[in-house]
This record gives C-alpha cells, structure tokens and sequence, in this order.
C-alpha cells in the first residue's frame, strides 16, 4: 500500500516529514556553528589546543629523531637529513638539465628551417602522421621524377 | 515444494544502500580520465599537455596553462568524464596544459612562492612554448594558483602572457573581520613558526581541517546526510564519489610557501599594498597589462569576494572583467552548473582573445 504513488505521483515516504525537522535544526545547527568558529574565542581555544599539543609532543618527537639517528648510525644507513640533501642536490640537478634543455631548444630553433614547427603532434595525429607520410611520399615521388 | 520466500523490499532496499555507501566510503572514483601526455618535470612538478581532440586548424592559436593550488591535487579540474573543465575546454580546442605542483616532500620545506613563480613557472611556460609553437600564452590560475598566477604576471609581464583568468583568488587580505582564516592565524593565536618547526611542511590533513571547519556541520555532517538521502540516485552517488576522492587527497603545503601566506599575505597584506617582495623583486601589480577575467563566486566562503574584487583597480589590463556567480568555492567550477555556467564563460570570454 505505501508503495503506491500518490496523487502527485511521488511515493509515500513516511520518513519525509522526519527529514523535514532534521534539515531545519541542521540549518540551525550549521550557523550557530559558523558563528563560532568565525570568533575570536574560537581562535584563541583552537590556538591553545594546537600550541599545547606541539610543546607537549616536542620534546618526544626530537628525542626519536636523536635515538633514530644513533641507530641509524650504528647500522651505517643514511638517515633523513642525508636523504633530504640529497634529494635536495637532485632538484638542482634537475634545474641545471632544465637550463640545458632551454639552451638546446634555441640552438634547435635557430638552425631548424623557418617553416619548419616544433609543435609535435601526439595521439590524435595518426590520420595527419599518415596524410603527411603521403604527402612526404608524393614529395620525394616528384623529386625522384625530376 | 513452498515457494522460497521473497525478500521484503524495505531489506533488500537497505542491503542495496549499505552496499553502495561501504563502495563510495571505501574506494576511490576512477577520475582525471582525460588523455594527456607529460611533457616536463621538475622535481615534484609536472606539466601535462591534454592530447588535442580537434584537428590543428580548428585549435585556437594561443595555449592556455592550468595552475591549481598548491595544496590540493589539480585533477578538480578533470574529475570525471562529462563533467570535467579540461575536457570541455579541449572539446573547444583549447591546446590545454596543466601545471601539477605535486606532493612537497621534506626536502621542500623550503620552497616559497618565489620558487614557484621564479623558478618553476617560467620553465613550465618555456616548454609550453617551444611544444606549442606560440610566444603568447593564456593563464588560468584557480585559489593559492591565482596568487601564483597573479604575481607571476606582475614579474613576467613580458614573457608572452596575453590572458589573465583568476578563478577565486585570494589577493586582499585588508578585511581581517571577513576572513575566518585570518581570525584563526592571527599572530596573537597562531605560531607559524612553531608549527613548521614541527612539521617542516603543513600536512594536509591540517588543512584539509581548516578549510572544513569554515562550515563544520556541512563538511563533517551534512555532506553523509546528503549521500545517504541520495543512495538510491546513481548520478548522486557517482558526483559523491568523484569529489569525495578529490577532497580526502590531501597534498601538504610546503612550509616556506605557508609562511609567506601567513605572514606576509593573511598578516600583512602586502600583495595588494605593492610591498610584496619576490627575490628582490616589489610585485607591482600595476605591471599587469594581460587581458583580466576575474571569477569571483558569490557563495564563497574560503575565499571571499572582498578578497578578489580590489585587483580590477589595481591592473593596468585595458581589457577586464570581473564576473560573479553563484556557487561556492569548489562549486564554481566542479559543481552541477558549472558545465552550465562558468565554463561557457570562460570560453566565451577566451575565444575572440586567443586569436
């Protein structure tokens, strides 16, 4: 019985008007809430809490970090640190290659013929790749007649 | 025999929504499904070009560059096939690039935005450049990417740009009443220092909070409601899902980037009162002649219209829009009318000046 569709053709739903009810105290519960995190309070409680937690947790994490060290050590592995420096000298490598790449773009482009792109054309292009083939085929066919 | 007994249909009913709810609550959706290519990297970034699905005379001349904020992954702008901006814009035949600035690692908490604008942009426009074959390029920088974008126009104004668009772009930061964020990292209540001492860079999950407890009873309650309200609606469920992958993917900021836009932008304001200072260099936004269209979306409370208005008087673009609409901060551009709405615009506002 309550599947059948009423007048306007929607089904009855028994939970509608429950939804109803919710979705106003959740209006009314989303503003009182956007009013207080938008306070100076707010700010304030969430800047103590996240201060408390650093200076509590300070002091254990550099204690793991020295005791992680020394085990590191002992084990002859690099640690973090040597890790960063050198991911850090490999980003500067990176750079010098990009910087090479530039100059060897321009070299390219100063002795390429004018006409000539440097535009490359991926994945759509197999019909054009094909149409150029024939193109550079039909090309060579008439300098070869010539 | 006794016929088996049929299932009552409120169970199977409930069995199908508990079902679909355990997928979209513990899998990922299958997104940024648009075909392209990498065409350069540079330690975590990379730089895609979207493979063109228009022949090169029906393309438009002029490329224009995606670069998305730095602490969020790019793909909201490819989240799904049929509602993704990078796909209309290549069905419009946008030679379309994408700047993805990656996830910073320990060996990053270093990087500011003079890095970003000075070191990686100018290289990333270079190799757009030479693969596109053109001197003029378009920019659409979207959030944190629209200040990167906005500087970067303001130092590099000759490099070619032509069109500007900033999407939610968070420039002025004078209105500190307006700015929750700038209430919660108030120099009185909020220690950079500290934190990024801890941390090196600012987790994602840190920011990921912030940005939700903006609106807390939407993000952490009123989002399930809405998905479990639309269990039995497909189309629901699938943009559910997509932006959900989207949003739980969380990229730290790199900490020298987060402290300038602590101190110097949300503090200080110093971008919009001309005494930002990128590796010696005062960000002039004066020197900003590009064509300019401003997006500000009207329902924002992440970035505020206050926060995007003030550049329009601030340019020297003779060319220059701003456009409101209404939507949130992600919503402009990945919500159910932005197909509707904000991409048309862009293309419209895109096509006469990429000619």
């Amino acid at each position: 019985m309550g599947d059948e569709p009423t007048q306007n053709g929607k089904r009855f739903d028994p939970m509608e008007p429950w939804r109803g009810v919710r979705d106003i105290y959740m209006d009314a519960w989303a503003k009182t809430m956007v009013e207080m995190v938008n306070s100076d309070a707010y700010a304030q409680a969430s800047g103590t809490m996240l201060d408390s937690y650093l200076t509590v947790s300070t002091p254990f994490r550099e204690a793991i970090e020295k005791a992680m060290l020394k085990t590191l050590e002992q084990l002859a592995m690099p640690s973090r640190a040597d890790i960063v420096s050198i991911a850090e000298r490999m980003t500067n490598i990176e750079m010098r290659l990009d910087d090479m790449d530039a100059k060897l773009d321009n070299v390219l482009r100063l002795i390429a013929p004018p006409v000539a792109s440097s535009r490359p054309e991926p994945a759509r292009a197999p019909q054009q790749k094909k149409k150029a083939a024939k193109t550079q085929q039909a090309k060579s066919a008439k300098r070869g007649k010539k | 025999m006794a016929e088996a007994p049929v299932i009552t249909d409120p169970f199977t009913e409930a069995a199908s929504r508990l079902k679909t709810l355990n997928k979209v609550m513990t899998s990922k959706a299958a997104i940024a499904q648009t075909p392209k290519e990498l065409v350069w990297t540079l330690n975590k970034a990379k730089l895609y070009r979207y493979i063109p699905v228009l022949p090169k005379e029906k393309r438009h001349p002029v490329p224009l560059l995606l670069v998305f904020a730095l602490m969020n992954r790019p793909y909201i702008l490819d989240l799904r096939p049929g509602h993704s901006f990078v796909e209309y814009m290549v069905n419009k035949g946008y030679d379309l690039y994408l700047l993805d600035w990656g996830a910073p690692g320990p060996e990053d908490k270093n990087l500011k935005f003079d890095d970003y604008t000075l070191e990686y942009m100018p290289r990333a426009v270079r190799k757009l450049k030479a693969m596109s074959g053109s001197e003029e390029f378009s920019l659409l920088g979207w959030c944190i990417g629209a200040i990167l974008t906005t500087i970067y126009a303001a130092l590099r104004g000759d490099d070619g740009l032509r069109n500007l668009i900033l999407l939610t772009a968070p420039l002025d930061f004078s209105n500190k009443q307006g700015l929750t964020f700038a209430r919660w990292v108030d120099e009185r209540y909020f220690d950079v220092d500290k934190v990024l001492a801890a941390f090196g860079n600012m987790p994602g999950e840190m920011i990921d909070y912030g940005a939700k407890a903006l609106k807390p009873v939407e993000n952490y309650v009123g989002n399930y409601v809405k998905l479990w309200d639309n269990l039995d609606d497909p189309r629901m469920v699938e943009a559910w899902h997509a932006m959900n992958t989207w949003v739980t993917d969380n990229v730290p900021l790199a900490g020298g980037a987060f402290r300038q836009l602590i101190v110097e932008l949300y503090r200080n304001d110093k971008l919009m009162r001309g005494e930002l200072m990128i590796r010696g260099q005062r960000v002039d936004l004066s020197r900003i002649h590009a064509n300019l269209l401003t997006v500000i979306a009207e329902g924002d409370h992440i970035t505020p219209s206050c926060q995007s208005e003030p550049i329009m008087s601030k340019v020297s673009s003779k060319d220059k829009e701003l456009f409101r609409i209404a939507g949130g901060h992600i919503g402009i551009m990945a919500g159910s009318g932005a197909a509707k709405y904000t991409w048309p615009h862009i293309d419209g506002w895109l096509v006469p000046r990429s000619k």
